[in-house]
């Protein structure tokens, strides 16, 4: 493997964080394109899903505040998880108004412009490293996947 | 001052987001779609097209996207795939939430499925190893399943410019490329083969990022509507599970065992080779 490629991995696994403004900014672009997707998908016009959506932003608003000032090596993805989990547990307050209003936004159409995204970040490195040991890579990435995943889902079955 | 406008500008820049919202609304309007193969179904999700058809529109893949946005609009949608995603582990939290007590009765089904990923090495270490003749790129490559937390490990412990580091990036990439429509496709394939619990499914989805979970348990729940909820829920706390304790078990079990297992192949790798000179 050549330095060049090397740089360009480390480049690329450096770049990926934002500063929190940015990642607030980023956020309301991705829940207006959300908005969308949802639309296009459930027929729920973006005024009925906004409420839904501010929920949601305002979840992630505090779990980003959390990864920034509370530094216990969790990340951000857990913090938000976290959040949402509590708010919404049988025994919450506001459990039954979240899930009401939540139900105005398709959990699969929200992800969609975020695979859209992923297929747009596919960098020139990724290409090249795909095209140069493609194959060998490719295989051992599959046995990993299936590997990983069939593991887990037999261990699960077992004890179930 | 001006990198920091630079940088918002790029991140606001309206190809790249309009280019994501027609995909997507053009994909969520072909809907779910299904192919009968044997007994099985594989199904074919909107994430599933919108991915594929931003392939074509990804100026590093294909020539004439380069009118449409340029490398540089394409690149910063790196970093928004990672703010991207909150949005639906937000809704996803929602539904782990209400299921929780159902969840809590599974209990060591939830916790120990976590040691199942070790499947992973059991399985692909072997052959990177002995059919592949990888070097020390197969601890990094089959130790994980190369997400985030697994690069920082291995590039902690190694450095990604080392042998190991190649390993896990090679893995990681493909993950990226691949690694969430592959997960759909297998889960939605097992699902129709009546081999596992529902349940057991969803929970292996949480196994990798966000985005792998969520097409994941999405072909699951539409294999299973009337367990939708239940499936979402468990494949979410499993996730949440993963992000919460899949490091330590990386630290202290995977990565330790494919250091041993990895020095066990290829000595023995190097022993049969002796005993096959020594037949000949």
């Amino acid at each position: 493997m050549n330095t060049n490629i090397e740089n360009t991995i480390e480049a690329k696994v450096e770049e990926v964080y934002l500063s929190f403004k940015e990642s607030l900014v980023v956020l309301a672009v991705v829940s207006i394109v959300s908005l969308a997707s949802n639309w296009a998908g459930t027929g729920i016009n973006p005024i009925k899903a906004l409420p839904a959506m501010l929920i949601i932003y305002g979840m992630i608003l505090v779990g980003l505040l959390l990864t920034k000032y509370v530094r216990i090596g969790f990340p951000a993805v857990a913090w938000v998880s976290l959040i949402s989990v509590l708010l919404t547990l049988p025994i919450s307050p506001v459990s039954a108004p979240i899930l009401a209003e939540l139900k105005n936004l398709n959990f699969l159409s929200i992800v969609t412009p975020v695979l859209a995204y992923a297929a747009m970040a596919i960098t020139k490195m990724e290409v090249d490293l795909f095209k140069r040991s493609g194959f060998k890579i490719a295989a051992i990435s599959i046995l990993v996947f299936t590997g990983t995943y069939v593991g887990s889902a037999l261990v699960a079955n077992a004890l179930l | 001052m001006k990198t920091q406008s630079t940088a918002i500008g790029l991140l606001l820049n309206w190809r790249l987001h309009l280019i994501v919202i027609v995909v997507s609304a053009l994909s969520e309007l072909i809907g779910i779609q299904s192919i009968p193969v044997a007994n099985a179904k594989l199904l074919f999700l909107p994430l599933f097209y919108a991915f594929i058809l931003c392939l074509f529109v990804n100026p590093n893949i294909t020539k004439f996207s380069g009118k449409i946005i340029n490398k540089k609009n394409a690149s910063i949608a790196a970093p928004i795939i990672v703010i991207g995603i909150l949005p639906f582990i937000a809704k996803f939290g929602t539904l782990i939430g209400p299921a929780l007590p159902k969840i809590a009765e599974s209990g060591s089904a939830m916790v120990l499925q976590e040691l199942g990923n070790l499947g992973t090495m059991l399985i692909a270490m072997p052959i990177a190893v002995l059919v592949f003749k990888m070097g020390r790129e197969a601890i990094g490559a089959t130790y994980s399943i190369a997400r985030e937390p697994n690069i920082a490990l291995v590039s902690d412990r190694y450095g990604l410019k080392s042998h190991e580091g190649i390993g896990v990036m090679g893995v990681y990439v493909m993950g990226t490329m691949f690694g969430t429509i592959y997960f759909a496709m297998l889960a939605g394939f097992l699902a129709t083969t009546g081999w596992f619990d529902p349940r057991a499914l969803a929970m292996a989805c949480g196994v990798g990022s966000g985005s792998m979970t969520a097409a994941c348990s999405g072909t699951l729940a539409t294999a299973f509507p009337s367990m939708k909820n239940e499936i979402l829920a468990f494949a979410g706390a499993s996730n949440l599970l993963t992000n919460a304790t899949g490091l330590y078990v990386a630290i202290f079990i995977a990565l330790p065992f494919s250091e041993w297992f990895y020095k066990k192949l290829s000595g023995e790798k190097k022993a049969t080779s002796a005993m096959t000179k020594g037949a000949n």
